[in-house]
């Protein structure tokens, strides 16, 4: 208690002194504070408060100034802005920026030109002020006026819209869009101030692009300018959870247009068939869709990792092993040294794709090797290279060792897990079966070589490994039968000791 | 020396002369185990505690000729002693197994002699020096655990030597000392170490030379009632070789449990399999837990909050279980029945109302019926109820056996034991409110018990 009262006092006297330090809440500005609606409630609420009472000096002065100024005067209109709840660096952006100030004041603005934090429902999503306050561009303190023009310090009612903005049919032909963004986008050392990583040639890339094409030279209004990806306002940069570039929604991003009968309707492949819109559904059931979507496995794939971004376009034939290459860069190796690599061109058949699909990637499995009803070797061989039964044989030959190598991992591992309960030392089993378990990985990329010599290479010591476990097994199998013997033994020589003990008693006492 | 009058020949007459063995000899050949109308069983555990001492400090010894202390060393001498060594994991297996038996062992003596009332006097240092052995065996559990160096034993530690801190004023102090700085390290291995195989070994070798030395000063208590045993038994060669066929058998049971079971049960607490080695770096595992014979106070800590009466929860639970210990070292003392020889069913109550008391706190502790997210609340009613249930099943039991066969008529502890855990189990009060108030209804009814008996005997007296 004694060390408390002064304690108590010091901090008193600094909340004290820290009170009186803080200049006093301006007149309008504090009758905005307290304001209460007609139920008599505080229009502006504690939460708001708190925010309120935690900005700097600058900040609050701002905030007063918009009152003083008559551009803040009614409680929800202020309300609205703390509500926002922004960083001080943000919120600064926003109290000097009156293109904000007065498109949130509801008593100036009709629906349509109002931004609020819940825009009625049905009116034009634009309108959402979380969405511009989130927006990359105005984190970088670039507001309304870098792309509507105007003077954002003047409280004089003027709109200059710049002058790439079309004056008439801006929705009809959105050609314009792209080199509106491409003043900054495009410009290296503009953008070198903001971040100099991002690419600038997004542009040119757009333009060469099937999406381009459709846009600046068909005029076909389907056709996706940047907006169309990269939303409005609310634009975020790709590694934000909510962008609409953002690894995980790219798909959906896509979507909206692929998946759409109507709009790709008289679309054609490059073969001449309809434009399909089940790709996005066949990649969500894919191994890559499921590693994104569902494991969070950010080095899945998803559209733009095979297709592209700005440059978007269909994976050519000849270029499919070179996209999956990206990833799956041993197995693109071996096909491509493979005398599968030149048939494949003579038939014209997508590589990779041609066995493992493309939106709709499956788990690969060992039967798929196989003489049985799930292989694609003998269905492909039997109808194309008939007279080669050599390559039927091979692919049957990879399909028994792999599946032997695998079983006796399976056969094994389990037996090691028994041991170990056991008791027994199983560290050289394991160590055997991770090799066996490596080997078994490259074993199953290299039938990509489709060479038995090359598999050979890697399989011959998978095979080893399967000796030498089933020895190391048979071993400490043996050495658990030797310790029940012992125990036996031992027991035996007890129970005989007891029963010396058990008579020497009985004839003591009788 | 002479046997009668003359001097003895052989080896026998040797070392008589030289050191006088015939006293000893004819004590020990006149020496009796007392019969009564209990069974002679509760005799014999002290006798197989010793054993599992013996088998301690023999597979210790062996033990030690490969361990190495040392945050680099220990796991991986330990590793090597079981893989590489032959017969090392039997070693191992047999040493694990061994502590635990001479846990329950121990125990089980320790209530046998409570419920024969074999502490009274003269035997009142008998029970404080066995009490002593009891803190100390738990003493080489606790040390012991540590010495493999695995990540179980590490973490175990850390939350075990935790609790210290909550002793008043000096607790960080303690804790200090206890791991040799402010977190568990290797220089707590090496403390432990210090005490596993050396500090504890000599005291306790100390106490147990005193308890037996107590014992054949004294000889064993004779039943309840009786101050010489009508009836005994010779000690040679009729108590002794009983003894060896008991320990023959525990040998043979020992050896089963380690060949086939060599990582224990499976019982969470009674398990030793040496799995990773400890990473100080790591975060603690959810759901660690100590040995089984701490599950108890594990227990009792966690139904304790944050704070209580000013105090810290873990404080303030210290501070009952150490009152309760106090309690228990101090009955001999107590139990004034008992020192005049007579029945003294409220303290065997007492030590029923233990057993409920620890049965009940072990099986919350094993989380028995408890959900698939063991620590949610439904979960832990769940847990609460089912333990609850088996608690009062084996409650009933005794008290049907202690009221059919064994005549007994005090049941305020055994009963204020179960209705705490019914009234915390079933009705689902906070287990400090249903402890409460089945503490304050036990203390009223032993009060008005211990009233109505001087009413009795005082008007015994007047008529006498």
């Amino acid at each position: 208690m004694k060390r408390l009262l002064p304690c108590t006092l010091i901090c008193s006297l600094a909340l004290a002194v820290s009170a009186a330090d803080k200049p006093p809440i301006p007149e309008k500005l504090a009758a905005l504070l307290t304001a209460t609606n007609d139920t008599g409630q505080p229009v502006i609420t504690g939460e708001q408060r708190t925010y309120f009472d935690g900005l700097n000096d600058h900040i609050t002065a701002l905030l007063s100034n918009a009152t003083e100024t008559e551009i803040i005067t009614r409680a929800d209109h202020l309300a609205s802005i703390l509500a926002l709840g922004l960083r001080p660096q943000k919120m600064e952006v926003l109290l000097q920026d009156n293109c904000v100030l007065c498109h949130t004041d509801p008593e100036v603005q009709k629906p349509e030109t109002l931004f609020s934090l819940s825009p009625p429902t049905g009116s034009n999503s634009h309108l959402n002020l979380r969405h511009v306050v989130d927006d990359v561009h105005f984190a970088r303190g670039l507001s309304c006026s870098g792309c509507h023009g105007g003077d954002p310090a003047s409280d004089k009612l003027e709109h200059t819209h710049v002058k790439e903005w079309p004056a008439t049919g801006r929705y009809k032909n959105r050609a314009w869009v792209l080199s509106f963004c491409a003043r900054c986008h495009s410009d290296p050392v503009f953008m070198n101030r903001f971040n100099p990583a991002l690419p600038t040639d997004q542009l040119a890339k757009y333009k060469d692009s099937p999406h381009g094409k459709l846009l600046i030279e068909t005029k076909d209004p389907r056709a996706p300018d940047c907006l169309s990806c990269h939303g409005v306002h609310g634009i975020r940069t790709a590694k934000n959870p909510l962008s609409t570039v953002n690894p995980k929604r790219v798909h959906e991003t896509c979507a909206a247009c692929h998946a759409n009968p109507s709009t790709m309707a008289g679309f054609k492949t490059p073969d001449g068939s309809p434009m399909p819109t089940n790709q996005v559904a066949e990649y969500r059931a894919s191994v890559h869709g499921r590693a994104l979507l569902e494991r969070g496995d950010l080095g899945a794939p998803t559209c733009n990792k095979c297709h592209g971004n700005h440059a978007a376009m269909p994976v050519g034939l000849s270029s499919v092993s070179q996209s999956c290459s990206l990833c799956h860069a041993a197995n693109a190796s071996l096909f491509d040294g493979s005398k599968h690599k030149i048939a494949f061109e003579e038939h014209k058949w997508p590589q990779c794709a041609k066995c493992h699909g493309n939106h709709g990637i499956g788990k690969t499995h060992d039967a798929m090797l196989s003489g049985g009803p799930r292989s694609l070797c003998v269905e492909c061989h039997q109808q194309y290279a008939k007279d080669n039964p050599a390559c039927t044989a091979t692919a049957e030959y990879f399909y028994a060792s792999i599946t032997h190598m695998n079983e006796g991992w399976n056969r094994f591992g389990a037996a090691a897990e028994h041991l170990a309960i056991r008791g027994l030392d199983v560290e050289p089993i394991h160590d055997k079966l991770n090799e066996l378990a490596d080997t078994v990985k490259q074993a199953r990329s290299h039938i990509h070589s489709f060479s038995k010599n090359s598999f050979d290479q890697v399989a011959a010591p998978g095979n080893k490994a399967v000796q030498e476990i089933s020895a190391l097994v048979d071993n400490a199998n043996s050495e658990y039968r030797f310790r029940q013997l012992g125990l036996a033994g031992s027991i035996v020589l007890i129970a005989l000791l007891m029963t010396a003990v058990y008579f020497k008693l009985r004839r003591l006492e009788r | 020396m002479s046997d009668h009058g003359h001097e003895r020949s052989g080896l026998r007459g040797w070392l008589d002369r030289r050191y006088q063995i015939t006293p000893l000899i004819e004590f020990l050949r006149h020496k009796e185990v007392p019969k009564g109308p209990h069974s002679m069983v509760w005799y014999y555990l002290g006798g197989t505690t010793t054993f599992f001492f013996m088998v301690q400090v023999l597979t210790g010894v062996l033990l030690l000729m490969y361990y190495q202390p040392g945050e680099a060393t220990a796991y991986e001498s330990m590793r090597y002693l079981t893989t590489k060594v032959p017969f090392g994991w039997l070693m191992r297996s047999i040493h694990c197994w061994s502590a635990h038996l001479m846990i329950i062992s121990l125990v089980a003596h320790m209530f046998s002699t409570m419920m024969l009332k074999a502490y009274r006097p003269p035997r009142e240092l008998t029970w404080v020096t066995g009490y002593i052995m009891f803190a100390l065996t738990l003493g080489f559990g606790f040390s012991g655990y540590l010495l493999p160096w695995n990540k179980l034993a590490f973490f175990a530690t850390s939350v075990g030597t935790d609790l210290v801190k909550s002793v008043p004023v000096a607790g960080d102090w303690l804790l200090h000392v206890l791991r040799g700085g402010p977190d568990v390290t290797a220089n707590t291995l090496y403390r432990f170490f210090a005490l596993h195989v050396v500090i504890l070994p000599l005291l306790f070798v100390g106490l147990i030379a005193i308890h037996l030395l107590f014992v054949q000063r004294q000889g064993m208590a004779p039943p309840l009632g009786q101050k010489v045993a009508p009836r005994g038994m010779k000690f040679f060669p009729s108590f002794a070789l009983r003894d060896l066929l008991l320990w023959l058998f525990c040998l043979m049971i020992l050896l089963v449990l380690s060949v086939f079971l060599p990582y224990g049960p499976g019982i969470p607490g009674m398990e030793w399999e040496l799995g990773e080695k400890a990473d100080p770096f790591e975060p603690a595992f959810p759901g660690i837990k100590p040995e089984w014979y701490f599950l108890w106070e594990y227990q009792l800590l966690k139904e304790f909050p944050p704070h209580l009466f000013g105090l810290e929860g873990p404080q303030v639970c210290l501070l009952v279980v150490t009152l309760l210990l106090a309690v228990w070292a101090i009955i001999p003392w107590l139990d004034r029945q008992a020192a005049r020889n007579e029945p003294s069913s409220g303290f065997s109550d007492f030590g029923w109302g233990a057993i409920v008391f620890l049965t009940f706190l072990t099986l919350k502790a094993w989380d028995i019926g408890g959900l698939e997210s063991v620590d949610s609340p439904a979960s832990l009613k769940v847990i609460a109820r089912t333990c609850a249930w088996w608690t009062l099943g084996l409650g009933v039991i005794v008290i049907i056996v202690r009221f059919v066969f064994y005549l007994d008529r005090w049941f305020i502890f055994t009963g204020a034991a179960l209705l705490h855990v019914a009234l915390h189990g079933l009705v689902g009060l906070s287990y400090l409110t249903a402890g409460a108030i089945a503490a304050s209804l036990a203390a009223a009814a032993v009060g008005i018990r211990i009233l109505s008996a001087r009413k009795t005997r005082a008007s015994l007296g007047g008529v006498v």
